[in-house]
């Protein structure tokens, strides 16, 4: 009993390394994201190409599509830009873009230099509609699939990496069906 | 050329704290153990000192010094930014670690024996692991050769503030200082050194840890306080809670060692005891270096060095309670106790602070349980839940503590002394209340416990009830006392800061014009002007802000500051400081022209948090040095 | 840039809100039981882009977006609740620092108590055998 007893410690304390370690060994550099499998949220927003185009739910109609979060100011989105007019030029898929917390002008110019490679861009300079979308900073990309629903969702910079480990198998799966 | 030598100092150290770890286990006895403790810090210093020299000239060949320093960074900081991240904080850990190796050694009355050539083993031989680590994972005398980079990237801002440059090394020394008690545990398990020596041993040098901790987290608290700019003073973040589990585990050694000293009880608990403590400061490193804690939107997960200080964990504490478990039992079975004795009272002392401790490190490993369990859904664990758990634990730990220093050794003759107690507190707490309404105005019911908890506690520490012949002998019975005095009664003044400063504090948001005046807790606030002020490596604007407070006119700046190598911005806030209340301004973000927001906060009796954990600073210290002295 | 813009429009809204003579309280409240409510949000809602801050706690343009939206749903008369049920609707459970008591929670919330008991029951049973012991060898 009391060899038992005092084994006690050395067991619980086993345990915890176990777990510190399996710890360590987690995977968890992507967020959670409670949107996935959701509609695309309501909203209405200005088109950043013209103010007084008021755009909605409905106006993101040509599915598949990506949403693309970015902004002039976030360094990121300059690196996955040209990945993005690679798709438009290359893909059937449609690329949303939602123009976050920015200046129109800064962004218009942008888009004039380096391309365009948005359908068109939702000017959300309060973040709204990136509440809704629960976005946590730019840029951060969706696919919303023929149905309207929201399947994936990356963080960070998207690149040809990213785009075959997570969105081109919905491609496929869209065409399939 | 001069890292170089830094990183020789640092390799030689490696090898003479292997060989100083196996040496007693291999010769036994007769090794000159403190001509090689000595050697041992002289080199671990010398590596630092380079360390500092390469900061000191902005040698930004030394990939650390790049990453962590910049020719404009005044040369105070350049200093401290020394141990501003992982590489230089290690040695500076392992440095502290040598210096209580060194201190005890030198403090040993019984130099020689088996006993104290174990005791320095077994510290050898964590400090030999630590060293590895540094060696292998973080060296900082790495250079970036053939092209160093012309200029560094800076000190974090927010650590170029006087409080962080003392506050690490106060705060590594603690935690280190936890290397003894774990090594004179595995010693005295070793050699069947006699209880009452053993613990009288390790007793002089927990408090010091104990002391040390806590001045390092009370200046992290400060520190955070007026530097972040909210004027919080603790967060409940995983990193503070890093420091705060070792601290109550800690504190509950301190006085199980009190019992295994004077009654030869509570030994395997000692023995334990004293390896947990050293268990969580380990843990806390591993938390807080693996990244793991801290790793949801930072993505640099650093699993290499969070595999190597698991290792060192594993060995160290697996390894002494597998000691422990194997080990011939010491324990004094006779001896008995009453459940209204001392040692009942210090054993519920111990059991609640270890359940709290035990509890908040699983409050902030949730999250991480969590996402394993349920394959990647993310928890945040946050202060509601902490002060949730805390509130019934500090409850019972006050009520115990209130009547801790009237109870005796074996059984307690009397209780007569509860109706003294109960009385004289109600009268404090009456007390505080109006001092309260006269200052306030208000009374607010949410924390009448804890303010009657403080008068509870003073009146329980100072035992003002007690009966003594005359004033001098009560003036010497505090004299003799005055180590447990002091922490006692800080423990009730941090009580008071706060039940106080989380019921009456006040705060609003608002904008401000230049020019404009408002009115803000019978306060005319003023913004007089905002200022663009270029300091040596930032440029800030700064808010200019006459305050009218009940006749006394005074001026606060408070300032948005860019720095300009990161682009960082800080908060720098204005407090005018008061005994009974702290009146805190920060400034927030630019709107139209020279309006900007600013926060406005009152926060009352704020200072008796850090007063308090000053005195328990002073009383452990004093205690320590008491008993040492005692013993030279 | 942006934040100039942000600032703006944040400054149209508050200018709409509040007369000129009165301090310009960036989220004013009639209902002082609102108040309470918005400001222990605040402080229970963690800034999604910061590291381990709450809003109150921070001034990252993301988190005054979410100050607004609180600010907009309080105002509105939404119970504490429903604010938070709305924010975990769209950035998961990670938002609240305050986890609600759930099944996926109850080790959270009891835990403590268990090792609490865990505690008691081994101190119970080393005493208990200490005592037989004692008695025993009297």
């Amino acid at each position: 009993m009391k060899r038992i007893l005092n084994l006690m410690p050395l067991v619980v304390f086993g345990i915890l390394v176990v777990v510190l370690y399996s710890f360590l060994t987690q995977e968890n550099e992507q967020l959670e994201s409670v949107l996935v499998d959701q509609s695309v949220p309501e909203f209405k927003l200005p088109a950043l190409e013209n103010p007084n185009n008021i755009l909605s739910k409905s106006s993101v109609n040509k599915l598949p599509a990506l949403i693309n979060v970015w902004a002039t100011w976030c360094i990121a989105c300059r690196v996955e830009h040209p990945f993005l007019m690679q798709l438009k030029n290359k893909s059937t898929l449609t690329v949303y873009g939602l123009n976050y917390k920015d200046d129109r002008k800064k962004a218009l110019d942008l888009l004039e230099n380096e391309g365009n490679p948005f359908e068109f861009s939702i000017f959300d300079q309060q973040g709204k509609l990136a509440i809704d979308l629960g976005v946590y900073g730019a840029p951060e990309t969706f696919f919303v699939d023929k149905e309207g629903i929201i399947r994936e969702r990356h963080v960070g910079a998207l690149t040809q990496k990213v785009w075959k480990e997570k969105f081109e198998k919905f491609l496929n799966e869209d065409n399939d069906v | 050329m001069i890292p170089e030598i830094g990183h020789i100092f640092l390799i030689s150290s490696l090898v003479l704290s292997l060989v100083g770890g196996l040496g007693p286990f291999i010769f036994n006895k007769e090794l000159p153990i403190r001509k090689i403790a000595l050697l041992m810090c002289l080199l671990v210093f010398g590596s630092f000192f380079t360390l500092i020299y390469s900061f000191v000239v902005d040698d930004f060949s030394v990939a650390y010094v790049a990453q962590n320093s910049n020719i404009n960074l005044p040369i105070y900081y350049k200093f401290a930014a020394t141990w501003g991240a992982h590489e230089g904080s290690l040695i500076l850990w392992i440095l502290s670690m040598n210096i209580w190796l060194l201190a005890f050694i030198s403090f040993d009355k019984n130099r020689n024996t088996n006993f104290s050539n174990l005791v320095f083993g077994v510290c050898s031989l964590v400090i030999f692991s630590f060293l590895l680590f540094t060696v292998f994972t973080s060296n900082p005398f790495e250079r970036i050769l053939p092209i160093p980079p012309l200029n560094g990237a800076d000190l974090n801002p927010s650590l170029q503030d006087f409080a962080f440059t003392v506050h690490p090394p106060l705060l590594y020394f603690g935690y280190s200082g936890l290397l003894l008690p774990f090594a004179i545990s595995i010693s005295a398990m070793l050699s069947g050194q006699s209880n009452k020596d053993w613990a009288s041993s390790s007793r002089p040098w927990t408090l010091l840890a104990c002391s040390f901790l806590t001045v390092g987290i009370g200046l992290g608290s400060w520190w955070a306080y007026y530097e972040l700019g909210w004027g919080g003073w603790w967060f409940w973040d995983p990193v503070e809670n890093a420091a705060f589990v070792p601290w109550l585990l800690a504190v509950a050694l301190v006085h199980s060692l009190i019992v295994t000293e004077n009654r030869n009880l509570f030994v395997n608990w000692s023995l334990l005891l004293s390896i947990f403590a050293f268990a969580a400061s380990l843990l806390g490193t591993f938390l807080v270096r693996s990244g793991i804690l801290t790793s949801v939107h930072a993505f640099a997960l650093d699993p290499e060095r969070g595999l190597f200080i698991l290792g060192i964990f594993s060995f160290f504490v697996l390894g002494g309670l597998a000691i422990f478990a194997f080990k011939n039992s010491t324990e004094n079975k006779t001896s008995f106790y009453s459940l209204n004795s001392k040692e009942f009272g210090l054993l519920l002392n111990n059991v609640l602070l270890v359940v709290l401790a035990v509890s908040i490190l699983f409050g902030t490993l949730y999250p991480l349980i969590y996402e394993a369990y349920t394959g990647g859904k993310q928890i945040s664990v946050g202060a509601p839940y902490f002060e949730f758990i805390i509130f019934p634990f500090s409850i019972l730990l006050g009520l115990l503590q209130g009547i801790a220093l009237y109870l005796s050794w074996g059984s307690t003759k009397s209780f007569n002394f509860l109706t003294k107690l109960i009385l004289e507190s109600l009268s404090i707490f009456l007390l505080t209340l109006v001092l309260l309404f006269v200052l306030f105005d208000e009374l607010i019911p949410a924390s009448f416990f804890t303010i009657f908890i403080f008068s509870w506690l003073i009146v329980g520490s100072l035992l003002i009830n007690f009966s003594f012949k005359s004033f001098n002998k009560y003036l010497d019975f505090l004299n003799r006392r005055i180590g447990v005095l002091l922490s006692h009664t800080g423990m009730a003044l941090l009580v008071l800061g706060v039940g106080v400063v989380s019921s009456y504090s006040n705060e609003i948001e608002l904008i401000l014009d230049t020019g404009e005046k408002i009115e803000f807790l019978n306060k005319d606030v003023e913004l007089l002007d905002i200022k663009d002020i270029n300091g040596p490596n930032f440029i800030s604007k700064t808010a200019n802000i006459k305050v009218l407070d009940s006749g006394r006119t005074f001026n606060l700046q408070t300032e948005k500051r860019t720095y300009f190598p990161s682009g960082q911005v800080t908060t720098e806030a204005a407090i005018d400081t008061g005994i009974f209340r702290d009146f805190y301004i920060s400034m927030g973000d630019n709107f139209k022209g020279d309006s900007w927001s600013f926060k406005l906060q009152s926060k009352p009796f704020i200072r008796w948090i850090w007063l308090g954990a000053l005195l328990i600073t002073l009383g452990t210290f004093i205690s320590s040095i008491n008993i040492l002295r005692r013993k030279s | 840039m942006f934040k100039k813009f942000f600032s703006l429009m944040l400054i149209t809204i508050i200018y709409s809100l509040v007369s000129a003579n009165e301090p310009k309280v960036i989220y004013p409240f009639e209902d002082s039981v609102h108040e309470e409510r918005f400001l222990s949000l605040l402080n229970e809602l963690r800034c999604p882009k910061c590291q381990g801050s709450n809003l109150a706690g921070s001034n990252a343009p993301i988190a005054n977006d979410l100050k607004r939206e609180v600010y907009r749903l309080v105002k509105s008369g939404r119970t504490e609740e429903e604010v938070k049920t709305y924010l975990i609707d769209r950035y998961g459970n990670f938002i609240v620092y305050d986890p609600p008591f759930r099944p996926d929670t109850y080790a959270l919330w009891l835990g403590p108590l268990f090792i609490f008991l865990i505690t008691l029951s081994i101190i119970l049973v080393i005493l208990l055998t200490r005592f037989s012991n004692s008695k025993g060898n009297q």
